[in-house]
Order: C-alpha cells, then sequence, then structure tokens
C-alpha cells in the first residue's frame, strides 16, 4: 500500500451541526501534510477520527499505520509521574527512554515531575510520548499553538531531524502559516464550517527551511492572500 | 515563625482563661491548669493511662483502616457506575444521618461492652466521608489522560493501576486529614459509652468516683494525642505522597 492514511467522502455532524463535509485525501507514506484552516473548522475532529476516538458520521478511512503517535494540543501529562514514567505509561515494551529524550534535549530531566516543567518543555515531552512508541503515523493537533515563535521553530526542527531519521508520516493541524510551511511538503486549505478541502499547495522548499528564506516568504504571502481573499 | 508566635498568644490565651475560670469557680470542679498539668504527669508515669491511650489509639486505628479499605474500593464502584450509585445512596444517607447513640443499643445487644462496638461504631461514623470522597475523586478523573491512554492502547490494568489509583490517592490522603481527628473524637465518645477499656472509659471511671482534676487530666491527655496524632500522620502522609498532593 503507497499511502499512509486515505480518506473517501469522510463527513462528521454533531447532530445538527456539520463539521466536515465530504473530505477525500491521501498521504504518503513519509509525508508531512499539513491542515490548514480556520479555528473551528473542524481539524480536531478530523484527527480524532483518524486516531480512532470519534466514529465518522459518513465515508471512510483507510490507515497503513500500526503505531499512532499523537502529539496534543495540551500536553496531557500524568501528572504524578515523572518525564521517565510518562514516557514509560505509553510503551508497552517499557524500552529505554535515554534516546528520544537526547534527541528532543531532555537529558537530565528523566526524573522531573511535569510541574516542574516549562510549557515548551511540556510539549517536547507531550512529542517525545508519541515518538516513544516509534510511530509509522505521527499526528500533531495544534501542538505547539501556545508556544513562542523560538521554542516552535526550534521543536520543528527536532522533529524535522527526527522525520528524516525515521521516515514516519506526519498529518498535522495548524492555523498558524509559518507553522505550517516550516513543517509541510504538502498543504490541504480548508474553508469555514462545515469544512471542505478547497486547495492543495505543495511545498517545494527542500527539507532545510526557515521563515527568512525568500521562497518561505513568498508561499506565505500566498497562503495569505488565498486565505483573505475567498480561496479559504 | 510569625505563625508560631500567632499560635502560640492563642495557646496562652486559652491557658489565661482556663486559670481565670478555675480561680472565679470552685477548684475542685475546675483545677488550675498547673494542677492539672501535675496531676497528668502523676497519671502518665503510673503507666496505667499510657495502656489506655494506646487501647483507643488501636481501636481508632482499626477503625479507620475498616473504613478505608471498605469504603474506597466501595466508592470507586459507585463512581464508576450510576446504577450503583443510585442503589447505594439512600443507605449511605441513612449511616451519615443516624447518630452513633442510636446504634448504641443494637451494637450493646450484639456484642455487649467490649472493643468490638466502638470500632464499629467509629467504622460507621467514618465510612460515609470514605465513600464519597472516594465517588468525588472518580468524578473528577481527567478524562483527558483517560483518552490519551486509549489513544496508545494502554492495558486496562496499567490505566487503573495508574490513572485510576494516581488520580485517587490525593483523595485517599483527603480521606485520612479528615478521619483521623473524627476517628479519634468518635471512638472516645463509644468508648464512654459502652467501651471495656481505653482513654473513654477511664473519663468515665473518672466522672463515676467524681474525680474532676483526673477528667481534666484524662481529657487534656486525649486531646494532645488526638492531635499529636493527626499532626503527625498528615505530616507523614505529606512526605510519602508528595507527587501526588503537589500536583
Amino acid at each position: 500500500m503507497d499511502y499512509c492514511l486515505t480518506v473517501k467522502e469522510l463527513s462528521k455532524s454533531f447532530g445538527s451541526l456539520s463539521v466536515l463535509d465530504d473530505w477525500n485525501l491521501q498521504v504518503k507514506h513519509g509525508e508531512r501534510l499539513v491542515l490548514l484552516g480556520p479555528s473551528g473548522c473542524g481539524k480536531t475532529t478530523f484527527l480524532r477520527i483518524i486516531s480512532g476516538l470519534e466514529e465518522p458520521t459518513s465515508g471512510v478511512f483507510q490507515k497503513d499505520a500500526v503505531r499512532v503517535g499523537f502529539v496534543f494540543q495540551e500536553p496531557r501529562l500524568i501528572p504524578w509521574r515523572d518525564v521517565r514514567g510518562n514516557l514509560q505509561f505509553v510503551d508497552e515494551e517499557q524500552g529505554d527512554t535515554g534516546e528520544i529524550l537526547a534527541q528532543l534535549r531532555l537529558t537530565g530531566f528523566e526524573d522531573y515531575l511535569p510541574s516542574r516543567l516549562s510549557g515548551g518543555m511540556k510539549q517536547r515531552v507531550n512529542l517525545a510520548r508519541a515518538l516513544m512508541i516509534r510511530p509509522d503515523l505521527l499526528i500533531l493537533d495544534e501542538a505547539f499553538s501556545s508556544l513562542d515563535m523560538k521554542i516552535k521553530t526550534s521543536i520543528i526542527e527536532d522533529i524535522r531531524r527526527l522525520w528524516l531519521a525515521r521516515g514516519f508520516s506526519i498529518v498535522s493541524v495548524t492555523h498558524d502559516l509559518k507553522e505550517a510551511l516550516l513543517l509541510a511538503d504538502r498543504i490541504i486549505l480548508l474553508s469555514t464550517r462545515p469544512s471542505k478541502i478547497i486547495r492543495e499547495i505543495h511545498v517545494g522548499l527542500g527539507t532545510d527551511r526557515n521563515p527568512s528564506m525568500p521562497g518561505f516568504l513568498q508561499l506565505e504571502a500566498d497562503l495569505v492572500d488565498m486565505m483573505c481573499h475567498g480561496e479559504a | 515563625m510569625k505563625v508560631l508566635f500567632r499560635s502560640l498568644i492563642g495557646i496562652g490565651l486559652m491557658i489565661a482563661v482556663w486559670h481565670m475560670g478555675a480561680m472565679l469557680l470552685n477548684k475542685s470542679i475546675v483545677p488550675t491548669p498547673v494542677a492539672t498539668l501535675r496531676y497528668m504527669g502523676g497519671l502518665l508515669a503510673s503507666g496505667e493511662v499510657v495502656a489506655a491511650a494506646g487501647q483507643t489509639a488501636w481501636k481508632a486505628f482499626l477503625a479507620l483502616f475498616l473504613a478505608v479499605l471498605i469504603g474506597m474500593p466501595l466508592g470507586l464502584c459507585l463512581g464508576l457506575s450510576d446504577t450503583l450509585y443510585d442503589v447505594f445512596r439512600p443507605l449511605l444517607m441513612v449511616i451519615q444521618a443516624v447518630p452513633v447513640i442510636a446504634w448504641l443499643s443494637l451494637v450493646i445487644f450484639a456484642w455487649g461492652i467490649g472493643w468490638r462496638g466502638p470500632v464499629f461504631l467509629t467504622f460507621l461514623s467514618l465510612l460515609p466521608i470514605s465513600v464519597l470522597t472516594t465517588i468525588s475523586g472518580v468524578h473528577n478523573l481527567d478524562k483527558n489522560l483517560l483518552e490519551m491512554a486509549r489513544l496508545y492502547r494502554v492495558p486496562r490494568r496499567k490505566v487503573f493501576g495508574t490513572i485510576y489509583l494516581g488520580s485517587l490517592l490525593p483523595f485517599a490522603v483527603a480521606i485520612l486529614d479528615v478521619s483521623i481527628g473524627q476517628a479519634w473524637k468518635t471512638i472516645l465518645v463509644v468508648e464512654y459509652l459502652c467501651g471495656g477499656s481505653g482513654l473513654g472509659v477511664k473519663i468515665l471511671m473518672a466522672r463515676m468516683n467524681i474525680d474532676f482534676p483526673g477528667g481534666w487530666a484524662l481529657t487534656l491527655i486525649a486531646v494532645l494525642l488526638g492531635l499529636a496524632t493527626e499532626r503527625l500522620i498528615k505530616f507523614g502522609l505529606k512526605r510519602i505522597f508528595h507527587p501526588w498532593i503537589t500536583v
């Protein structure tokens, strides 16, 4: 199977409230897809459906991923377990946490309780927990929305390194243009609720990016234009 | 330091009021603090009161242990099932509403005078605290953590052991926190009414022998022991369970 995720005619309603309307998309193995849309358009609902936490109202999706790591918007760490304990909680094999903690610059914080960590570090632990299970598909649910640009860029750089080394697929949702452009191979633009897929953009910026690159700035301006002038 | 100083002022005021009361009233009915302390020293030196305090303490701890042992699993089940909660709620409300004295004749008929009555009645007075606090703990479980565990397909046993029990631990500490003082007070009353031994019985004997200084000294011993035990246990609980309590 070429695709890690295939979604066909997927819709979701909560009672009379229609949230997702006829979504069709595919994510290749190793691809990084970012869904970009306004707040409240159903991005998180889509992630909850593909991760098995919600049922679609109609339509189907197929996943060719045995292990799915999920980075929640809020860290959802167990407050009375230290960093190591939080990682081991999701890892059935009780593997070594040292490697992933080192890769995410958390070495030395193994014994810290979440209450002693900053917001950025909590999100790093949230990410480390998702990577601990060696996922085939990594889902990011506005995982960095509460962080400042510097920390956000630094964590996205860590994800990029790990993605290059491990080759997992990524599906991320955000309403932050810079975040989308730093992370994505392909961006899908969503309309307001009930959200539809209105446009796909292939981001040809290579893997090593930064927000001051000329191509980056041009794409960012194009995306703003699309979102502000009715295309999204 | 400021708090300690203020507390010492409060204690000093209490002793002063007591002393003035003793001066104004009949000293044989209300002995002065100094006379009471002297009497208390004599009682403690005899060893008999120490043994009685030990008997009261083990009964209080047994009742507390049983209330937590039975109350918490029961509270967990009732918290997880609305049906069970609806079934058991009237019974809990009855246990909570009926005063100790109402159970007394039943207990005396069942076990006579001895240790079982005080333990049982103290247990009954603590059980609703234990059950209702646990139910509240279950209702306050962080649903996001449960969803995270579901998403990562964490085995149920691990979820129960880590998230459920971990979430309930602060509530268990709260149960002990509230119940220690309650257990100590109830056991003394029930010993006084139907006990075979213990500080409550000693206070009863002092009253029957019209030994007012003895009654005051024994009451003071009971109060000091109760406070010391409560403080000690709370301190221990905070030290042992700080990751769960401080979160």
